[in-house]
């Protein structure tokens, strides 16, 4: 069963890439958001604002029954009928008894992802009602029996050509494929008389406040103020999350949900509608209004420990815009009704296992998601955690069970390493990197060379390179990372070369073990605590000040995770907090702690490639790039420095298509630079942006800074 | 104050709002009379009271123009201007609050081809937040409809290519009244 999903899955995501259009679509738009968000940001501090969307709905969300309460006598006493219903099937049961009993025929519809959620067309046109969505992206969706690909831009996967051939259709008259306002003019002509004649409309809502019973909706078009008005029935569907106290708590929400949606301060229309309002097509001379929530799983999820902060979620829809995947397939491969890292793991509580299985997988951990998220959801953990009770509840992957056993063991884990070299030999004909991998890695996996485990790994060099020192000025926790440790020493033999005559002493725990992120990734929770313990005891951070490492990725990892992973171990948390505050990556301690000289001028022109971790994971922007000017190269930049370059650990392997197709994107912007080497400063992303070059043909080498840096010494020496 | 207003127009304005002084509420009906002359001839003003509506019917009359102030659903099609006051202006946004309780004041400003709000200068506060006091009193009224209306509708649902007048008006024109006596 499992594997008939994933190959399904598989198929679908090569179609998805298959689709040159789509890919320029996505892209056009995701620039397009980049720019029109970092204006709408500008002079706003984000994270202030998002900290208190964080605080307004972890008020909320705890006690959202009594929410339901204040927010249903306000309502009532304002005239509105509030229903709540358990799940989907009562919620669409309401609604069209709603419309049964006021004799309701037609059906107009602003923008609501609830009703996407229970599915509510369908439904409501198997009892023979005339159901017809308002927003143009959504009619022009429902025109094609499609669902959304994206919360806010549901037909962002369509060219202006497709929707003209569509309206063509509609109107029996020809339309111009090119000419985008003379459609929006289709819909607004065609839509206006449905409106006008509709019996209910249907709008959904993006608060609701529980003091005064009022329900507001954000719209662009203006579409809900005529749904609302215009008909005498109105039927408001809503999730039980949309519940906040008070008016400053929608404000506050507000002030960052547009911005964070499409890049605007504010939208055209925010509609405040309080019970039922006058309306003269209505016999009694006022609106009839139903309110109903939607439970669904949500108040369930309210009380998850770990998963109620997906409720925080505001339905900007901004996680699909900035995320690599979505980015290359679209949301009607990357969600089910909700789309994007948030639909990853609302899938799984709203739409089950089914739904979820494949999608749950599918996640680089880039961050990009999270650190754009207004309501501060933790989504790339989310989505492990929701892969991680599907691995419960259907049985972890060999590799998991394989990662149980072996990265537990260090003993074992390296020895496999070691072994490696051996059984590598043949394949890589005395070369840095295999070019033709054997037949089981061949088809998709063939995107990139791979390297070769190096002969002696970094932690059998490390007494003869880094001898102690007799009264070091520092001392410091060298944590090597499997990839620097065994695959790439050499870049661990730069750093000691940039710190030489620094007197800072390096030490090398030869305890030390993968950081445990791999893991993490796989949702081996138990698995990555245990390491995480071992590599504590190992570094001894206590008696160091600082613990530097070379792979942004185990630096954020041993930063952010091994405390909250060890949060309730009293054993094991002030020891985790105590490693975590000092851990530096490497730019920042050359920049730092170490200072390096200034060189002149000459160097290599460089591209720059910032690992997720790095920029994402510890904040570091600067540092790296300002170390390269130092030290006379010439950097060039391009405009998705930031953007994940497609390693993801696992995730290459478990969605090599993906892997590769994320890397291309980056590989191009880094060939037009004309840049003659690429610095990054994570060995995993040396390994896939350097077995993609390899693979390419190109002559770009690629560099980890510490060995950029080195190499400009040495230049300037000679 | 001029700080204020001068945001208020910057801001509004970049959301291709038309933002234009009025001295008094004579000139503000001057401008929708006129404005209304060269777009199909018939305005659509509810809400106001009856001295003012008495002097917008002088304004319409001069300039040639029908006046509807009621009734506006039998009208649709025929009002492609609508005229209404709004209550505050915030000018971080360039946004106006405008009360729709009355039915009339919301079908004169979403079904009009262009929305003419008069704003006085006076009501204009820095952001949201400067009005909450404000904005909680309109939302007290019970049952009630408030509308924050930030530039003409939009939408940019076809390749993300921004296109004004989806559908309500095509454009939004703010006056910002000095005198409001």
């Amino acid at each position: 069963m499992s594997r008939a999903s994933r190959r399904q899955y598989h198929a679908r995501l090569r179609s998805a890439l298959d689709n040159r259009f789509l890919g320029q679509t996505l892209a056009r738009f995701q620039n397009r958001y980049a720019q029109a968000r970092q204006a709408a940001m500008q002079g706003v501090d984000f994270e202030a604002l998002s900290r208190e969307v964080v605080e307004v709905k972890d008020a909320a969300l705890p006690r959202l029954e009594e929410l339901y309460g204040q927010f249903k006598a306000a309502a009532q006493a304002a005239g509105a009928k509030v229903h709540l219903a358990a799940d989907a099937e009562q919620a669409r049961q309401i609604i069209a008894d709603i419309a049964a009993r006021a004799g309701v025929k037609s059906i107009v519809k602003s923008k609501s992802m609830t009703s996407e959620e229970i599915h509510l067309n369908a439904y409501l046109e198997s009892q023979g009602l005339e159901v017809v969505e308002t927003d143009l992206g959504e009619w022009i969706i429902q025109l094609r029996n499609e669902a959304p690909s994206h919360m806010v831009a549901p037909a962002i996967h369509l060219s202006c050509s497709e929707v003209a051939e569509l309206f063509c259709g509609v109107t029996g008259q020809e339309q111009d494929p090119e000419d985008i306002a003379s459609l929006v003019e289709v819909a607004r002509q065609q839509l206006r008389r449905k409106m006008l004649s509709a019996d209910m409309g249907i709008s959904g809502a993006n608060f609701a406040i529980a003091e005064t019973g009022t329900l507001a909706t954000v719209t662009n078009e203006g579409n809900a103020r005529l749904v609302t008005t215009l008909p005498r029935v109105h039927v408001a569907l809503l999730g039980l999350d949309k519940l906040v106290g008070d008016l400053d708590s929608a404000l506050k929400i507000l002030r960052i949900l547009p911005r964070s949606a499409a890049g605007q301060l504010i939208s055209s229309y925010v509609t405040w509608v309080t019970g039922a309002v006058e309306c003269a097509a209505a016999p009694s001379g006022a609106k009839e209004l139903h309110i109903v929530f939607l439970d669904n799983g949500r108040l369930a999820l309210s009380q998850d420990p770990v998963f109620a902060e997906a409720l925080r979620c505001v339905r900007c829809g901004s996680c699909a815009n900035v995320c690599p995947i979505w980015g290359k397939v679209g949301g009607h491969t990357y969600g089910h009704v909700y789309i994007g890292a948030i639909g990853l793991v609302l899938t799984y509580f709203y739409h089950g296992v089914e739904a979820a299985r494949e999608l749950a997988k599918n996640c680089l951990n880039c961050q990009a998601c999270k650190v754009n998220c207004p309501s501060g959801i933790d989504l790339p953990r989310l989505i492990k955690g929701v892969a991680g009770r599907l691995n419960q509840q259907e049985g972890a992957p060999l590799k998991n069970q394989l990662m149980r056993q072996v990265l537990t063991n260090r003993r074992l884990f390296h020895f496999l390493l070691r072994r490696a070299y051996l059984a590598q030999k043949p394949l890589a004909h005395g070369e840095r990197l295999i070019r033709h991998l054997p037949s089981f890695f061949t088809g998709e996996h063939g995107f990139r060379s791979l390297p070769v485990v190096a002969a002696s790994p970094l932690r059998d060099r490390w007494p003869s390179i880094a001898p102690p020192l007799a009264e070091p000025k520092l001392k410091v926790a060298f944590f090597g990372g499997c990839l620097n440790d065994f695959v790439y020493p050499e870049q661990g033999e730069a750093l000691l070369e940039l710190v030489r005559g620094k007197d800072i002493q390096l030490d090398f725990a030869a305890e030390q073990t993968c950081c445990g992120l791999p893991a993490a990734m796989a949702s081996e929770e138990e698995t990555a605590r245990e390491v995480a313990r071992q590599n504590i005891a190992a570094l001894d951070a206590e008696n160091h000040d600082h613990v530097l490492t070379l792979c942004a990725s185990c630096a954020s990892h041993l930063k952010h995770a091994y405390p909250r992973l060890l949060a309730d171990d009293p054993a094991w948390r002030l020891r985790a907090e105590a490693l975590a505050a000092k851990v530096i990556d490497c730019a920042s301690f050359l920049q730092d702690v170490v200072g390096l000289a200034a060189l002149p001028e000459g160097g290599p022109k460089a591209a720059y490639h910032a690992p997720c971790h790095l920029c994402r994971g510890l904040d570091v922007h600067r540092a790296p790039r300002h170390l390269l000017a130092e030290a006379g190269l010439e950097y060039l930049s391009y405009e998705d420095e930031e953007v994940c370059c497609g390693f993801g650990g696992s995730f290459s392997l478990d969605f090599p298509e993906l892997s590769a197709a994320i890397l291309a994107r980056k590989l191009d912007q880094v060939e037009a630079t004309g840049a003659e080497m690429l610095v990054t400063d994570c060995p995993g992303c040396v390994l896939q942006l350097e077995g993609g070059l390899d693979q390419r043909g190109s002559s770009i080498k690629v560099r980890h800074l510490a060995q950029a840096l080195a190499e400009a010494q040495r230049r300037a020496k000679d | 104050m001029d700080d204020l207003i001068a945001l208020f127009t910057q801001q509004a304005r970049a959301v291709s709002a038309t933002v234009e002084p009025v001295a008094d509420l004579a000139a503000a009906f001057d401008y929708a009379a006129r404005l209304t002359t060269g777009q199909g001839g018939c305005l659509a003003a509810p809400g106001w009271g009856e001295g003012e509506t008495e002097s917008l019917a002088e304004a319409c009359a001069g300039a040639g123009v029908e006046l509807v102030t009621s009734g506006l659903r039998q009208e649709v099609g025929r009002f492609t201007v609508g005229l209404t006051r709004a209550q505050y202006g915030v000018a971080e946004t360039g946004t106006l609050v405008l009360d729709s309780a009355d039915e009339q004041v919301r079908l004169a400003s979403m079904l009009s081809e262009a929305h003419v709000a008069v704003l006085p200068l006076a009501k204009v506060r820095q952001d949201m937040f400067a009005l909450e006091e404000e904005l909680a009193a309109i939302l007290s009224a019970s049952p009630g409809y408030m509308a924050f209306i930030t530039g003409p509708s939009r939408t940019a649902d076809i390749e993300m290519v921004l296109t004004l007048g989806a559908h309500g008006p095509r454009q939004l024109h703010v006056l910002l009244l000095e005198d409001a006596s």
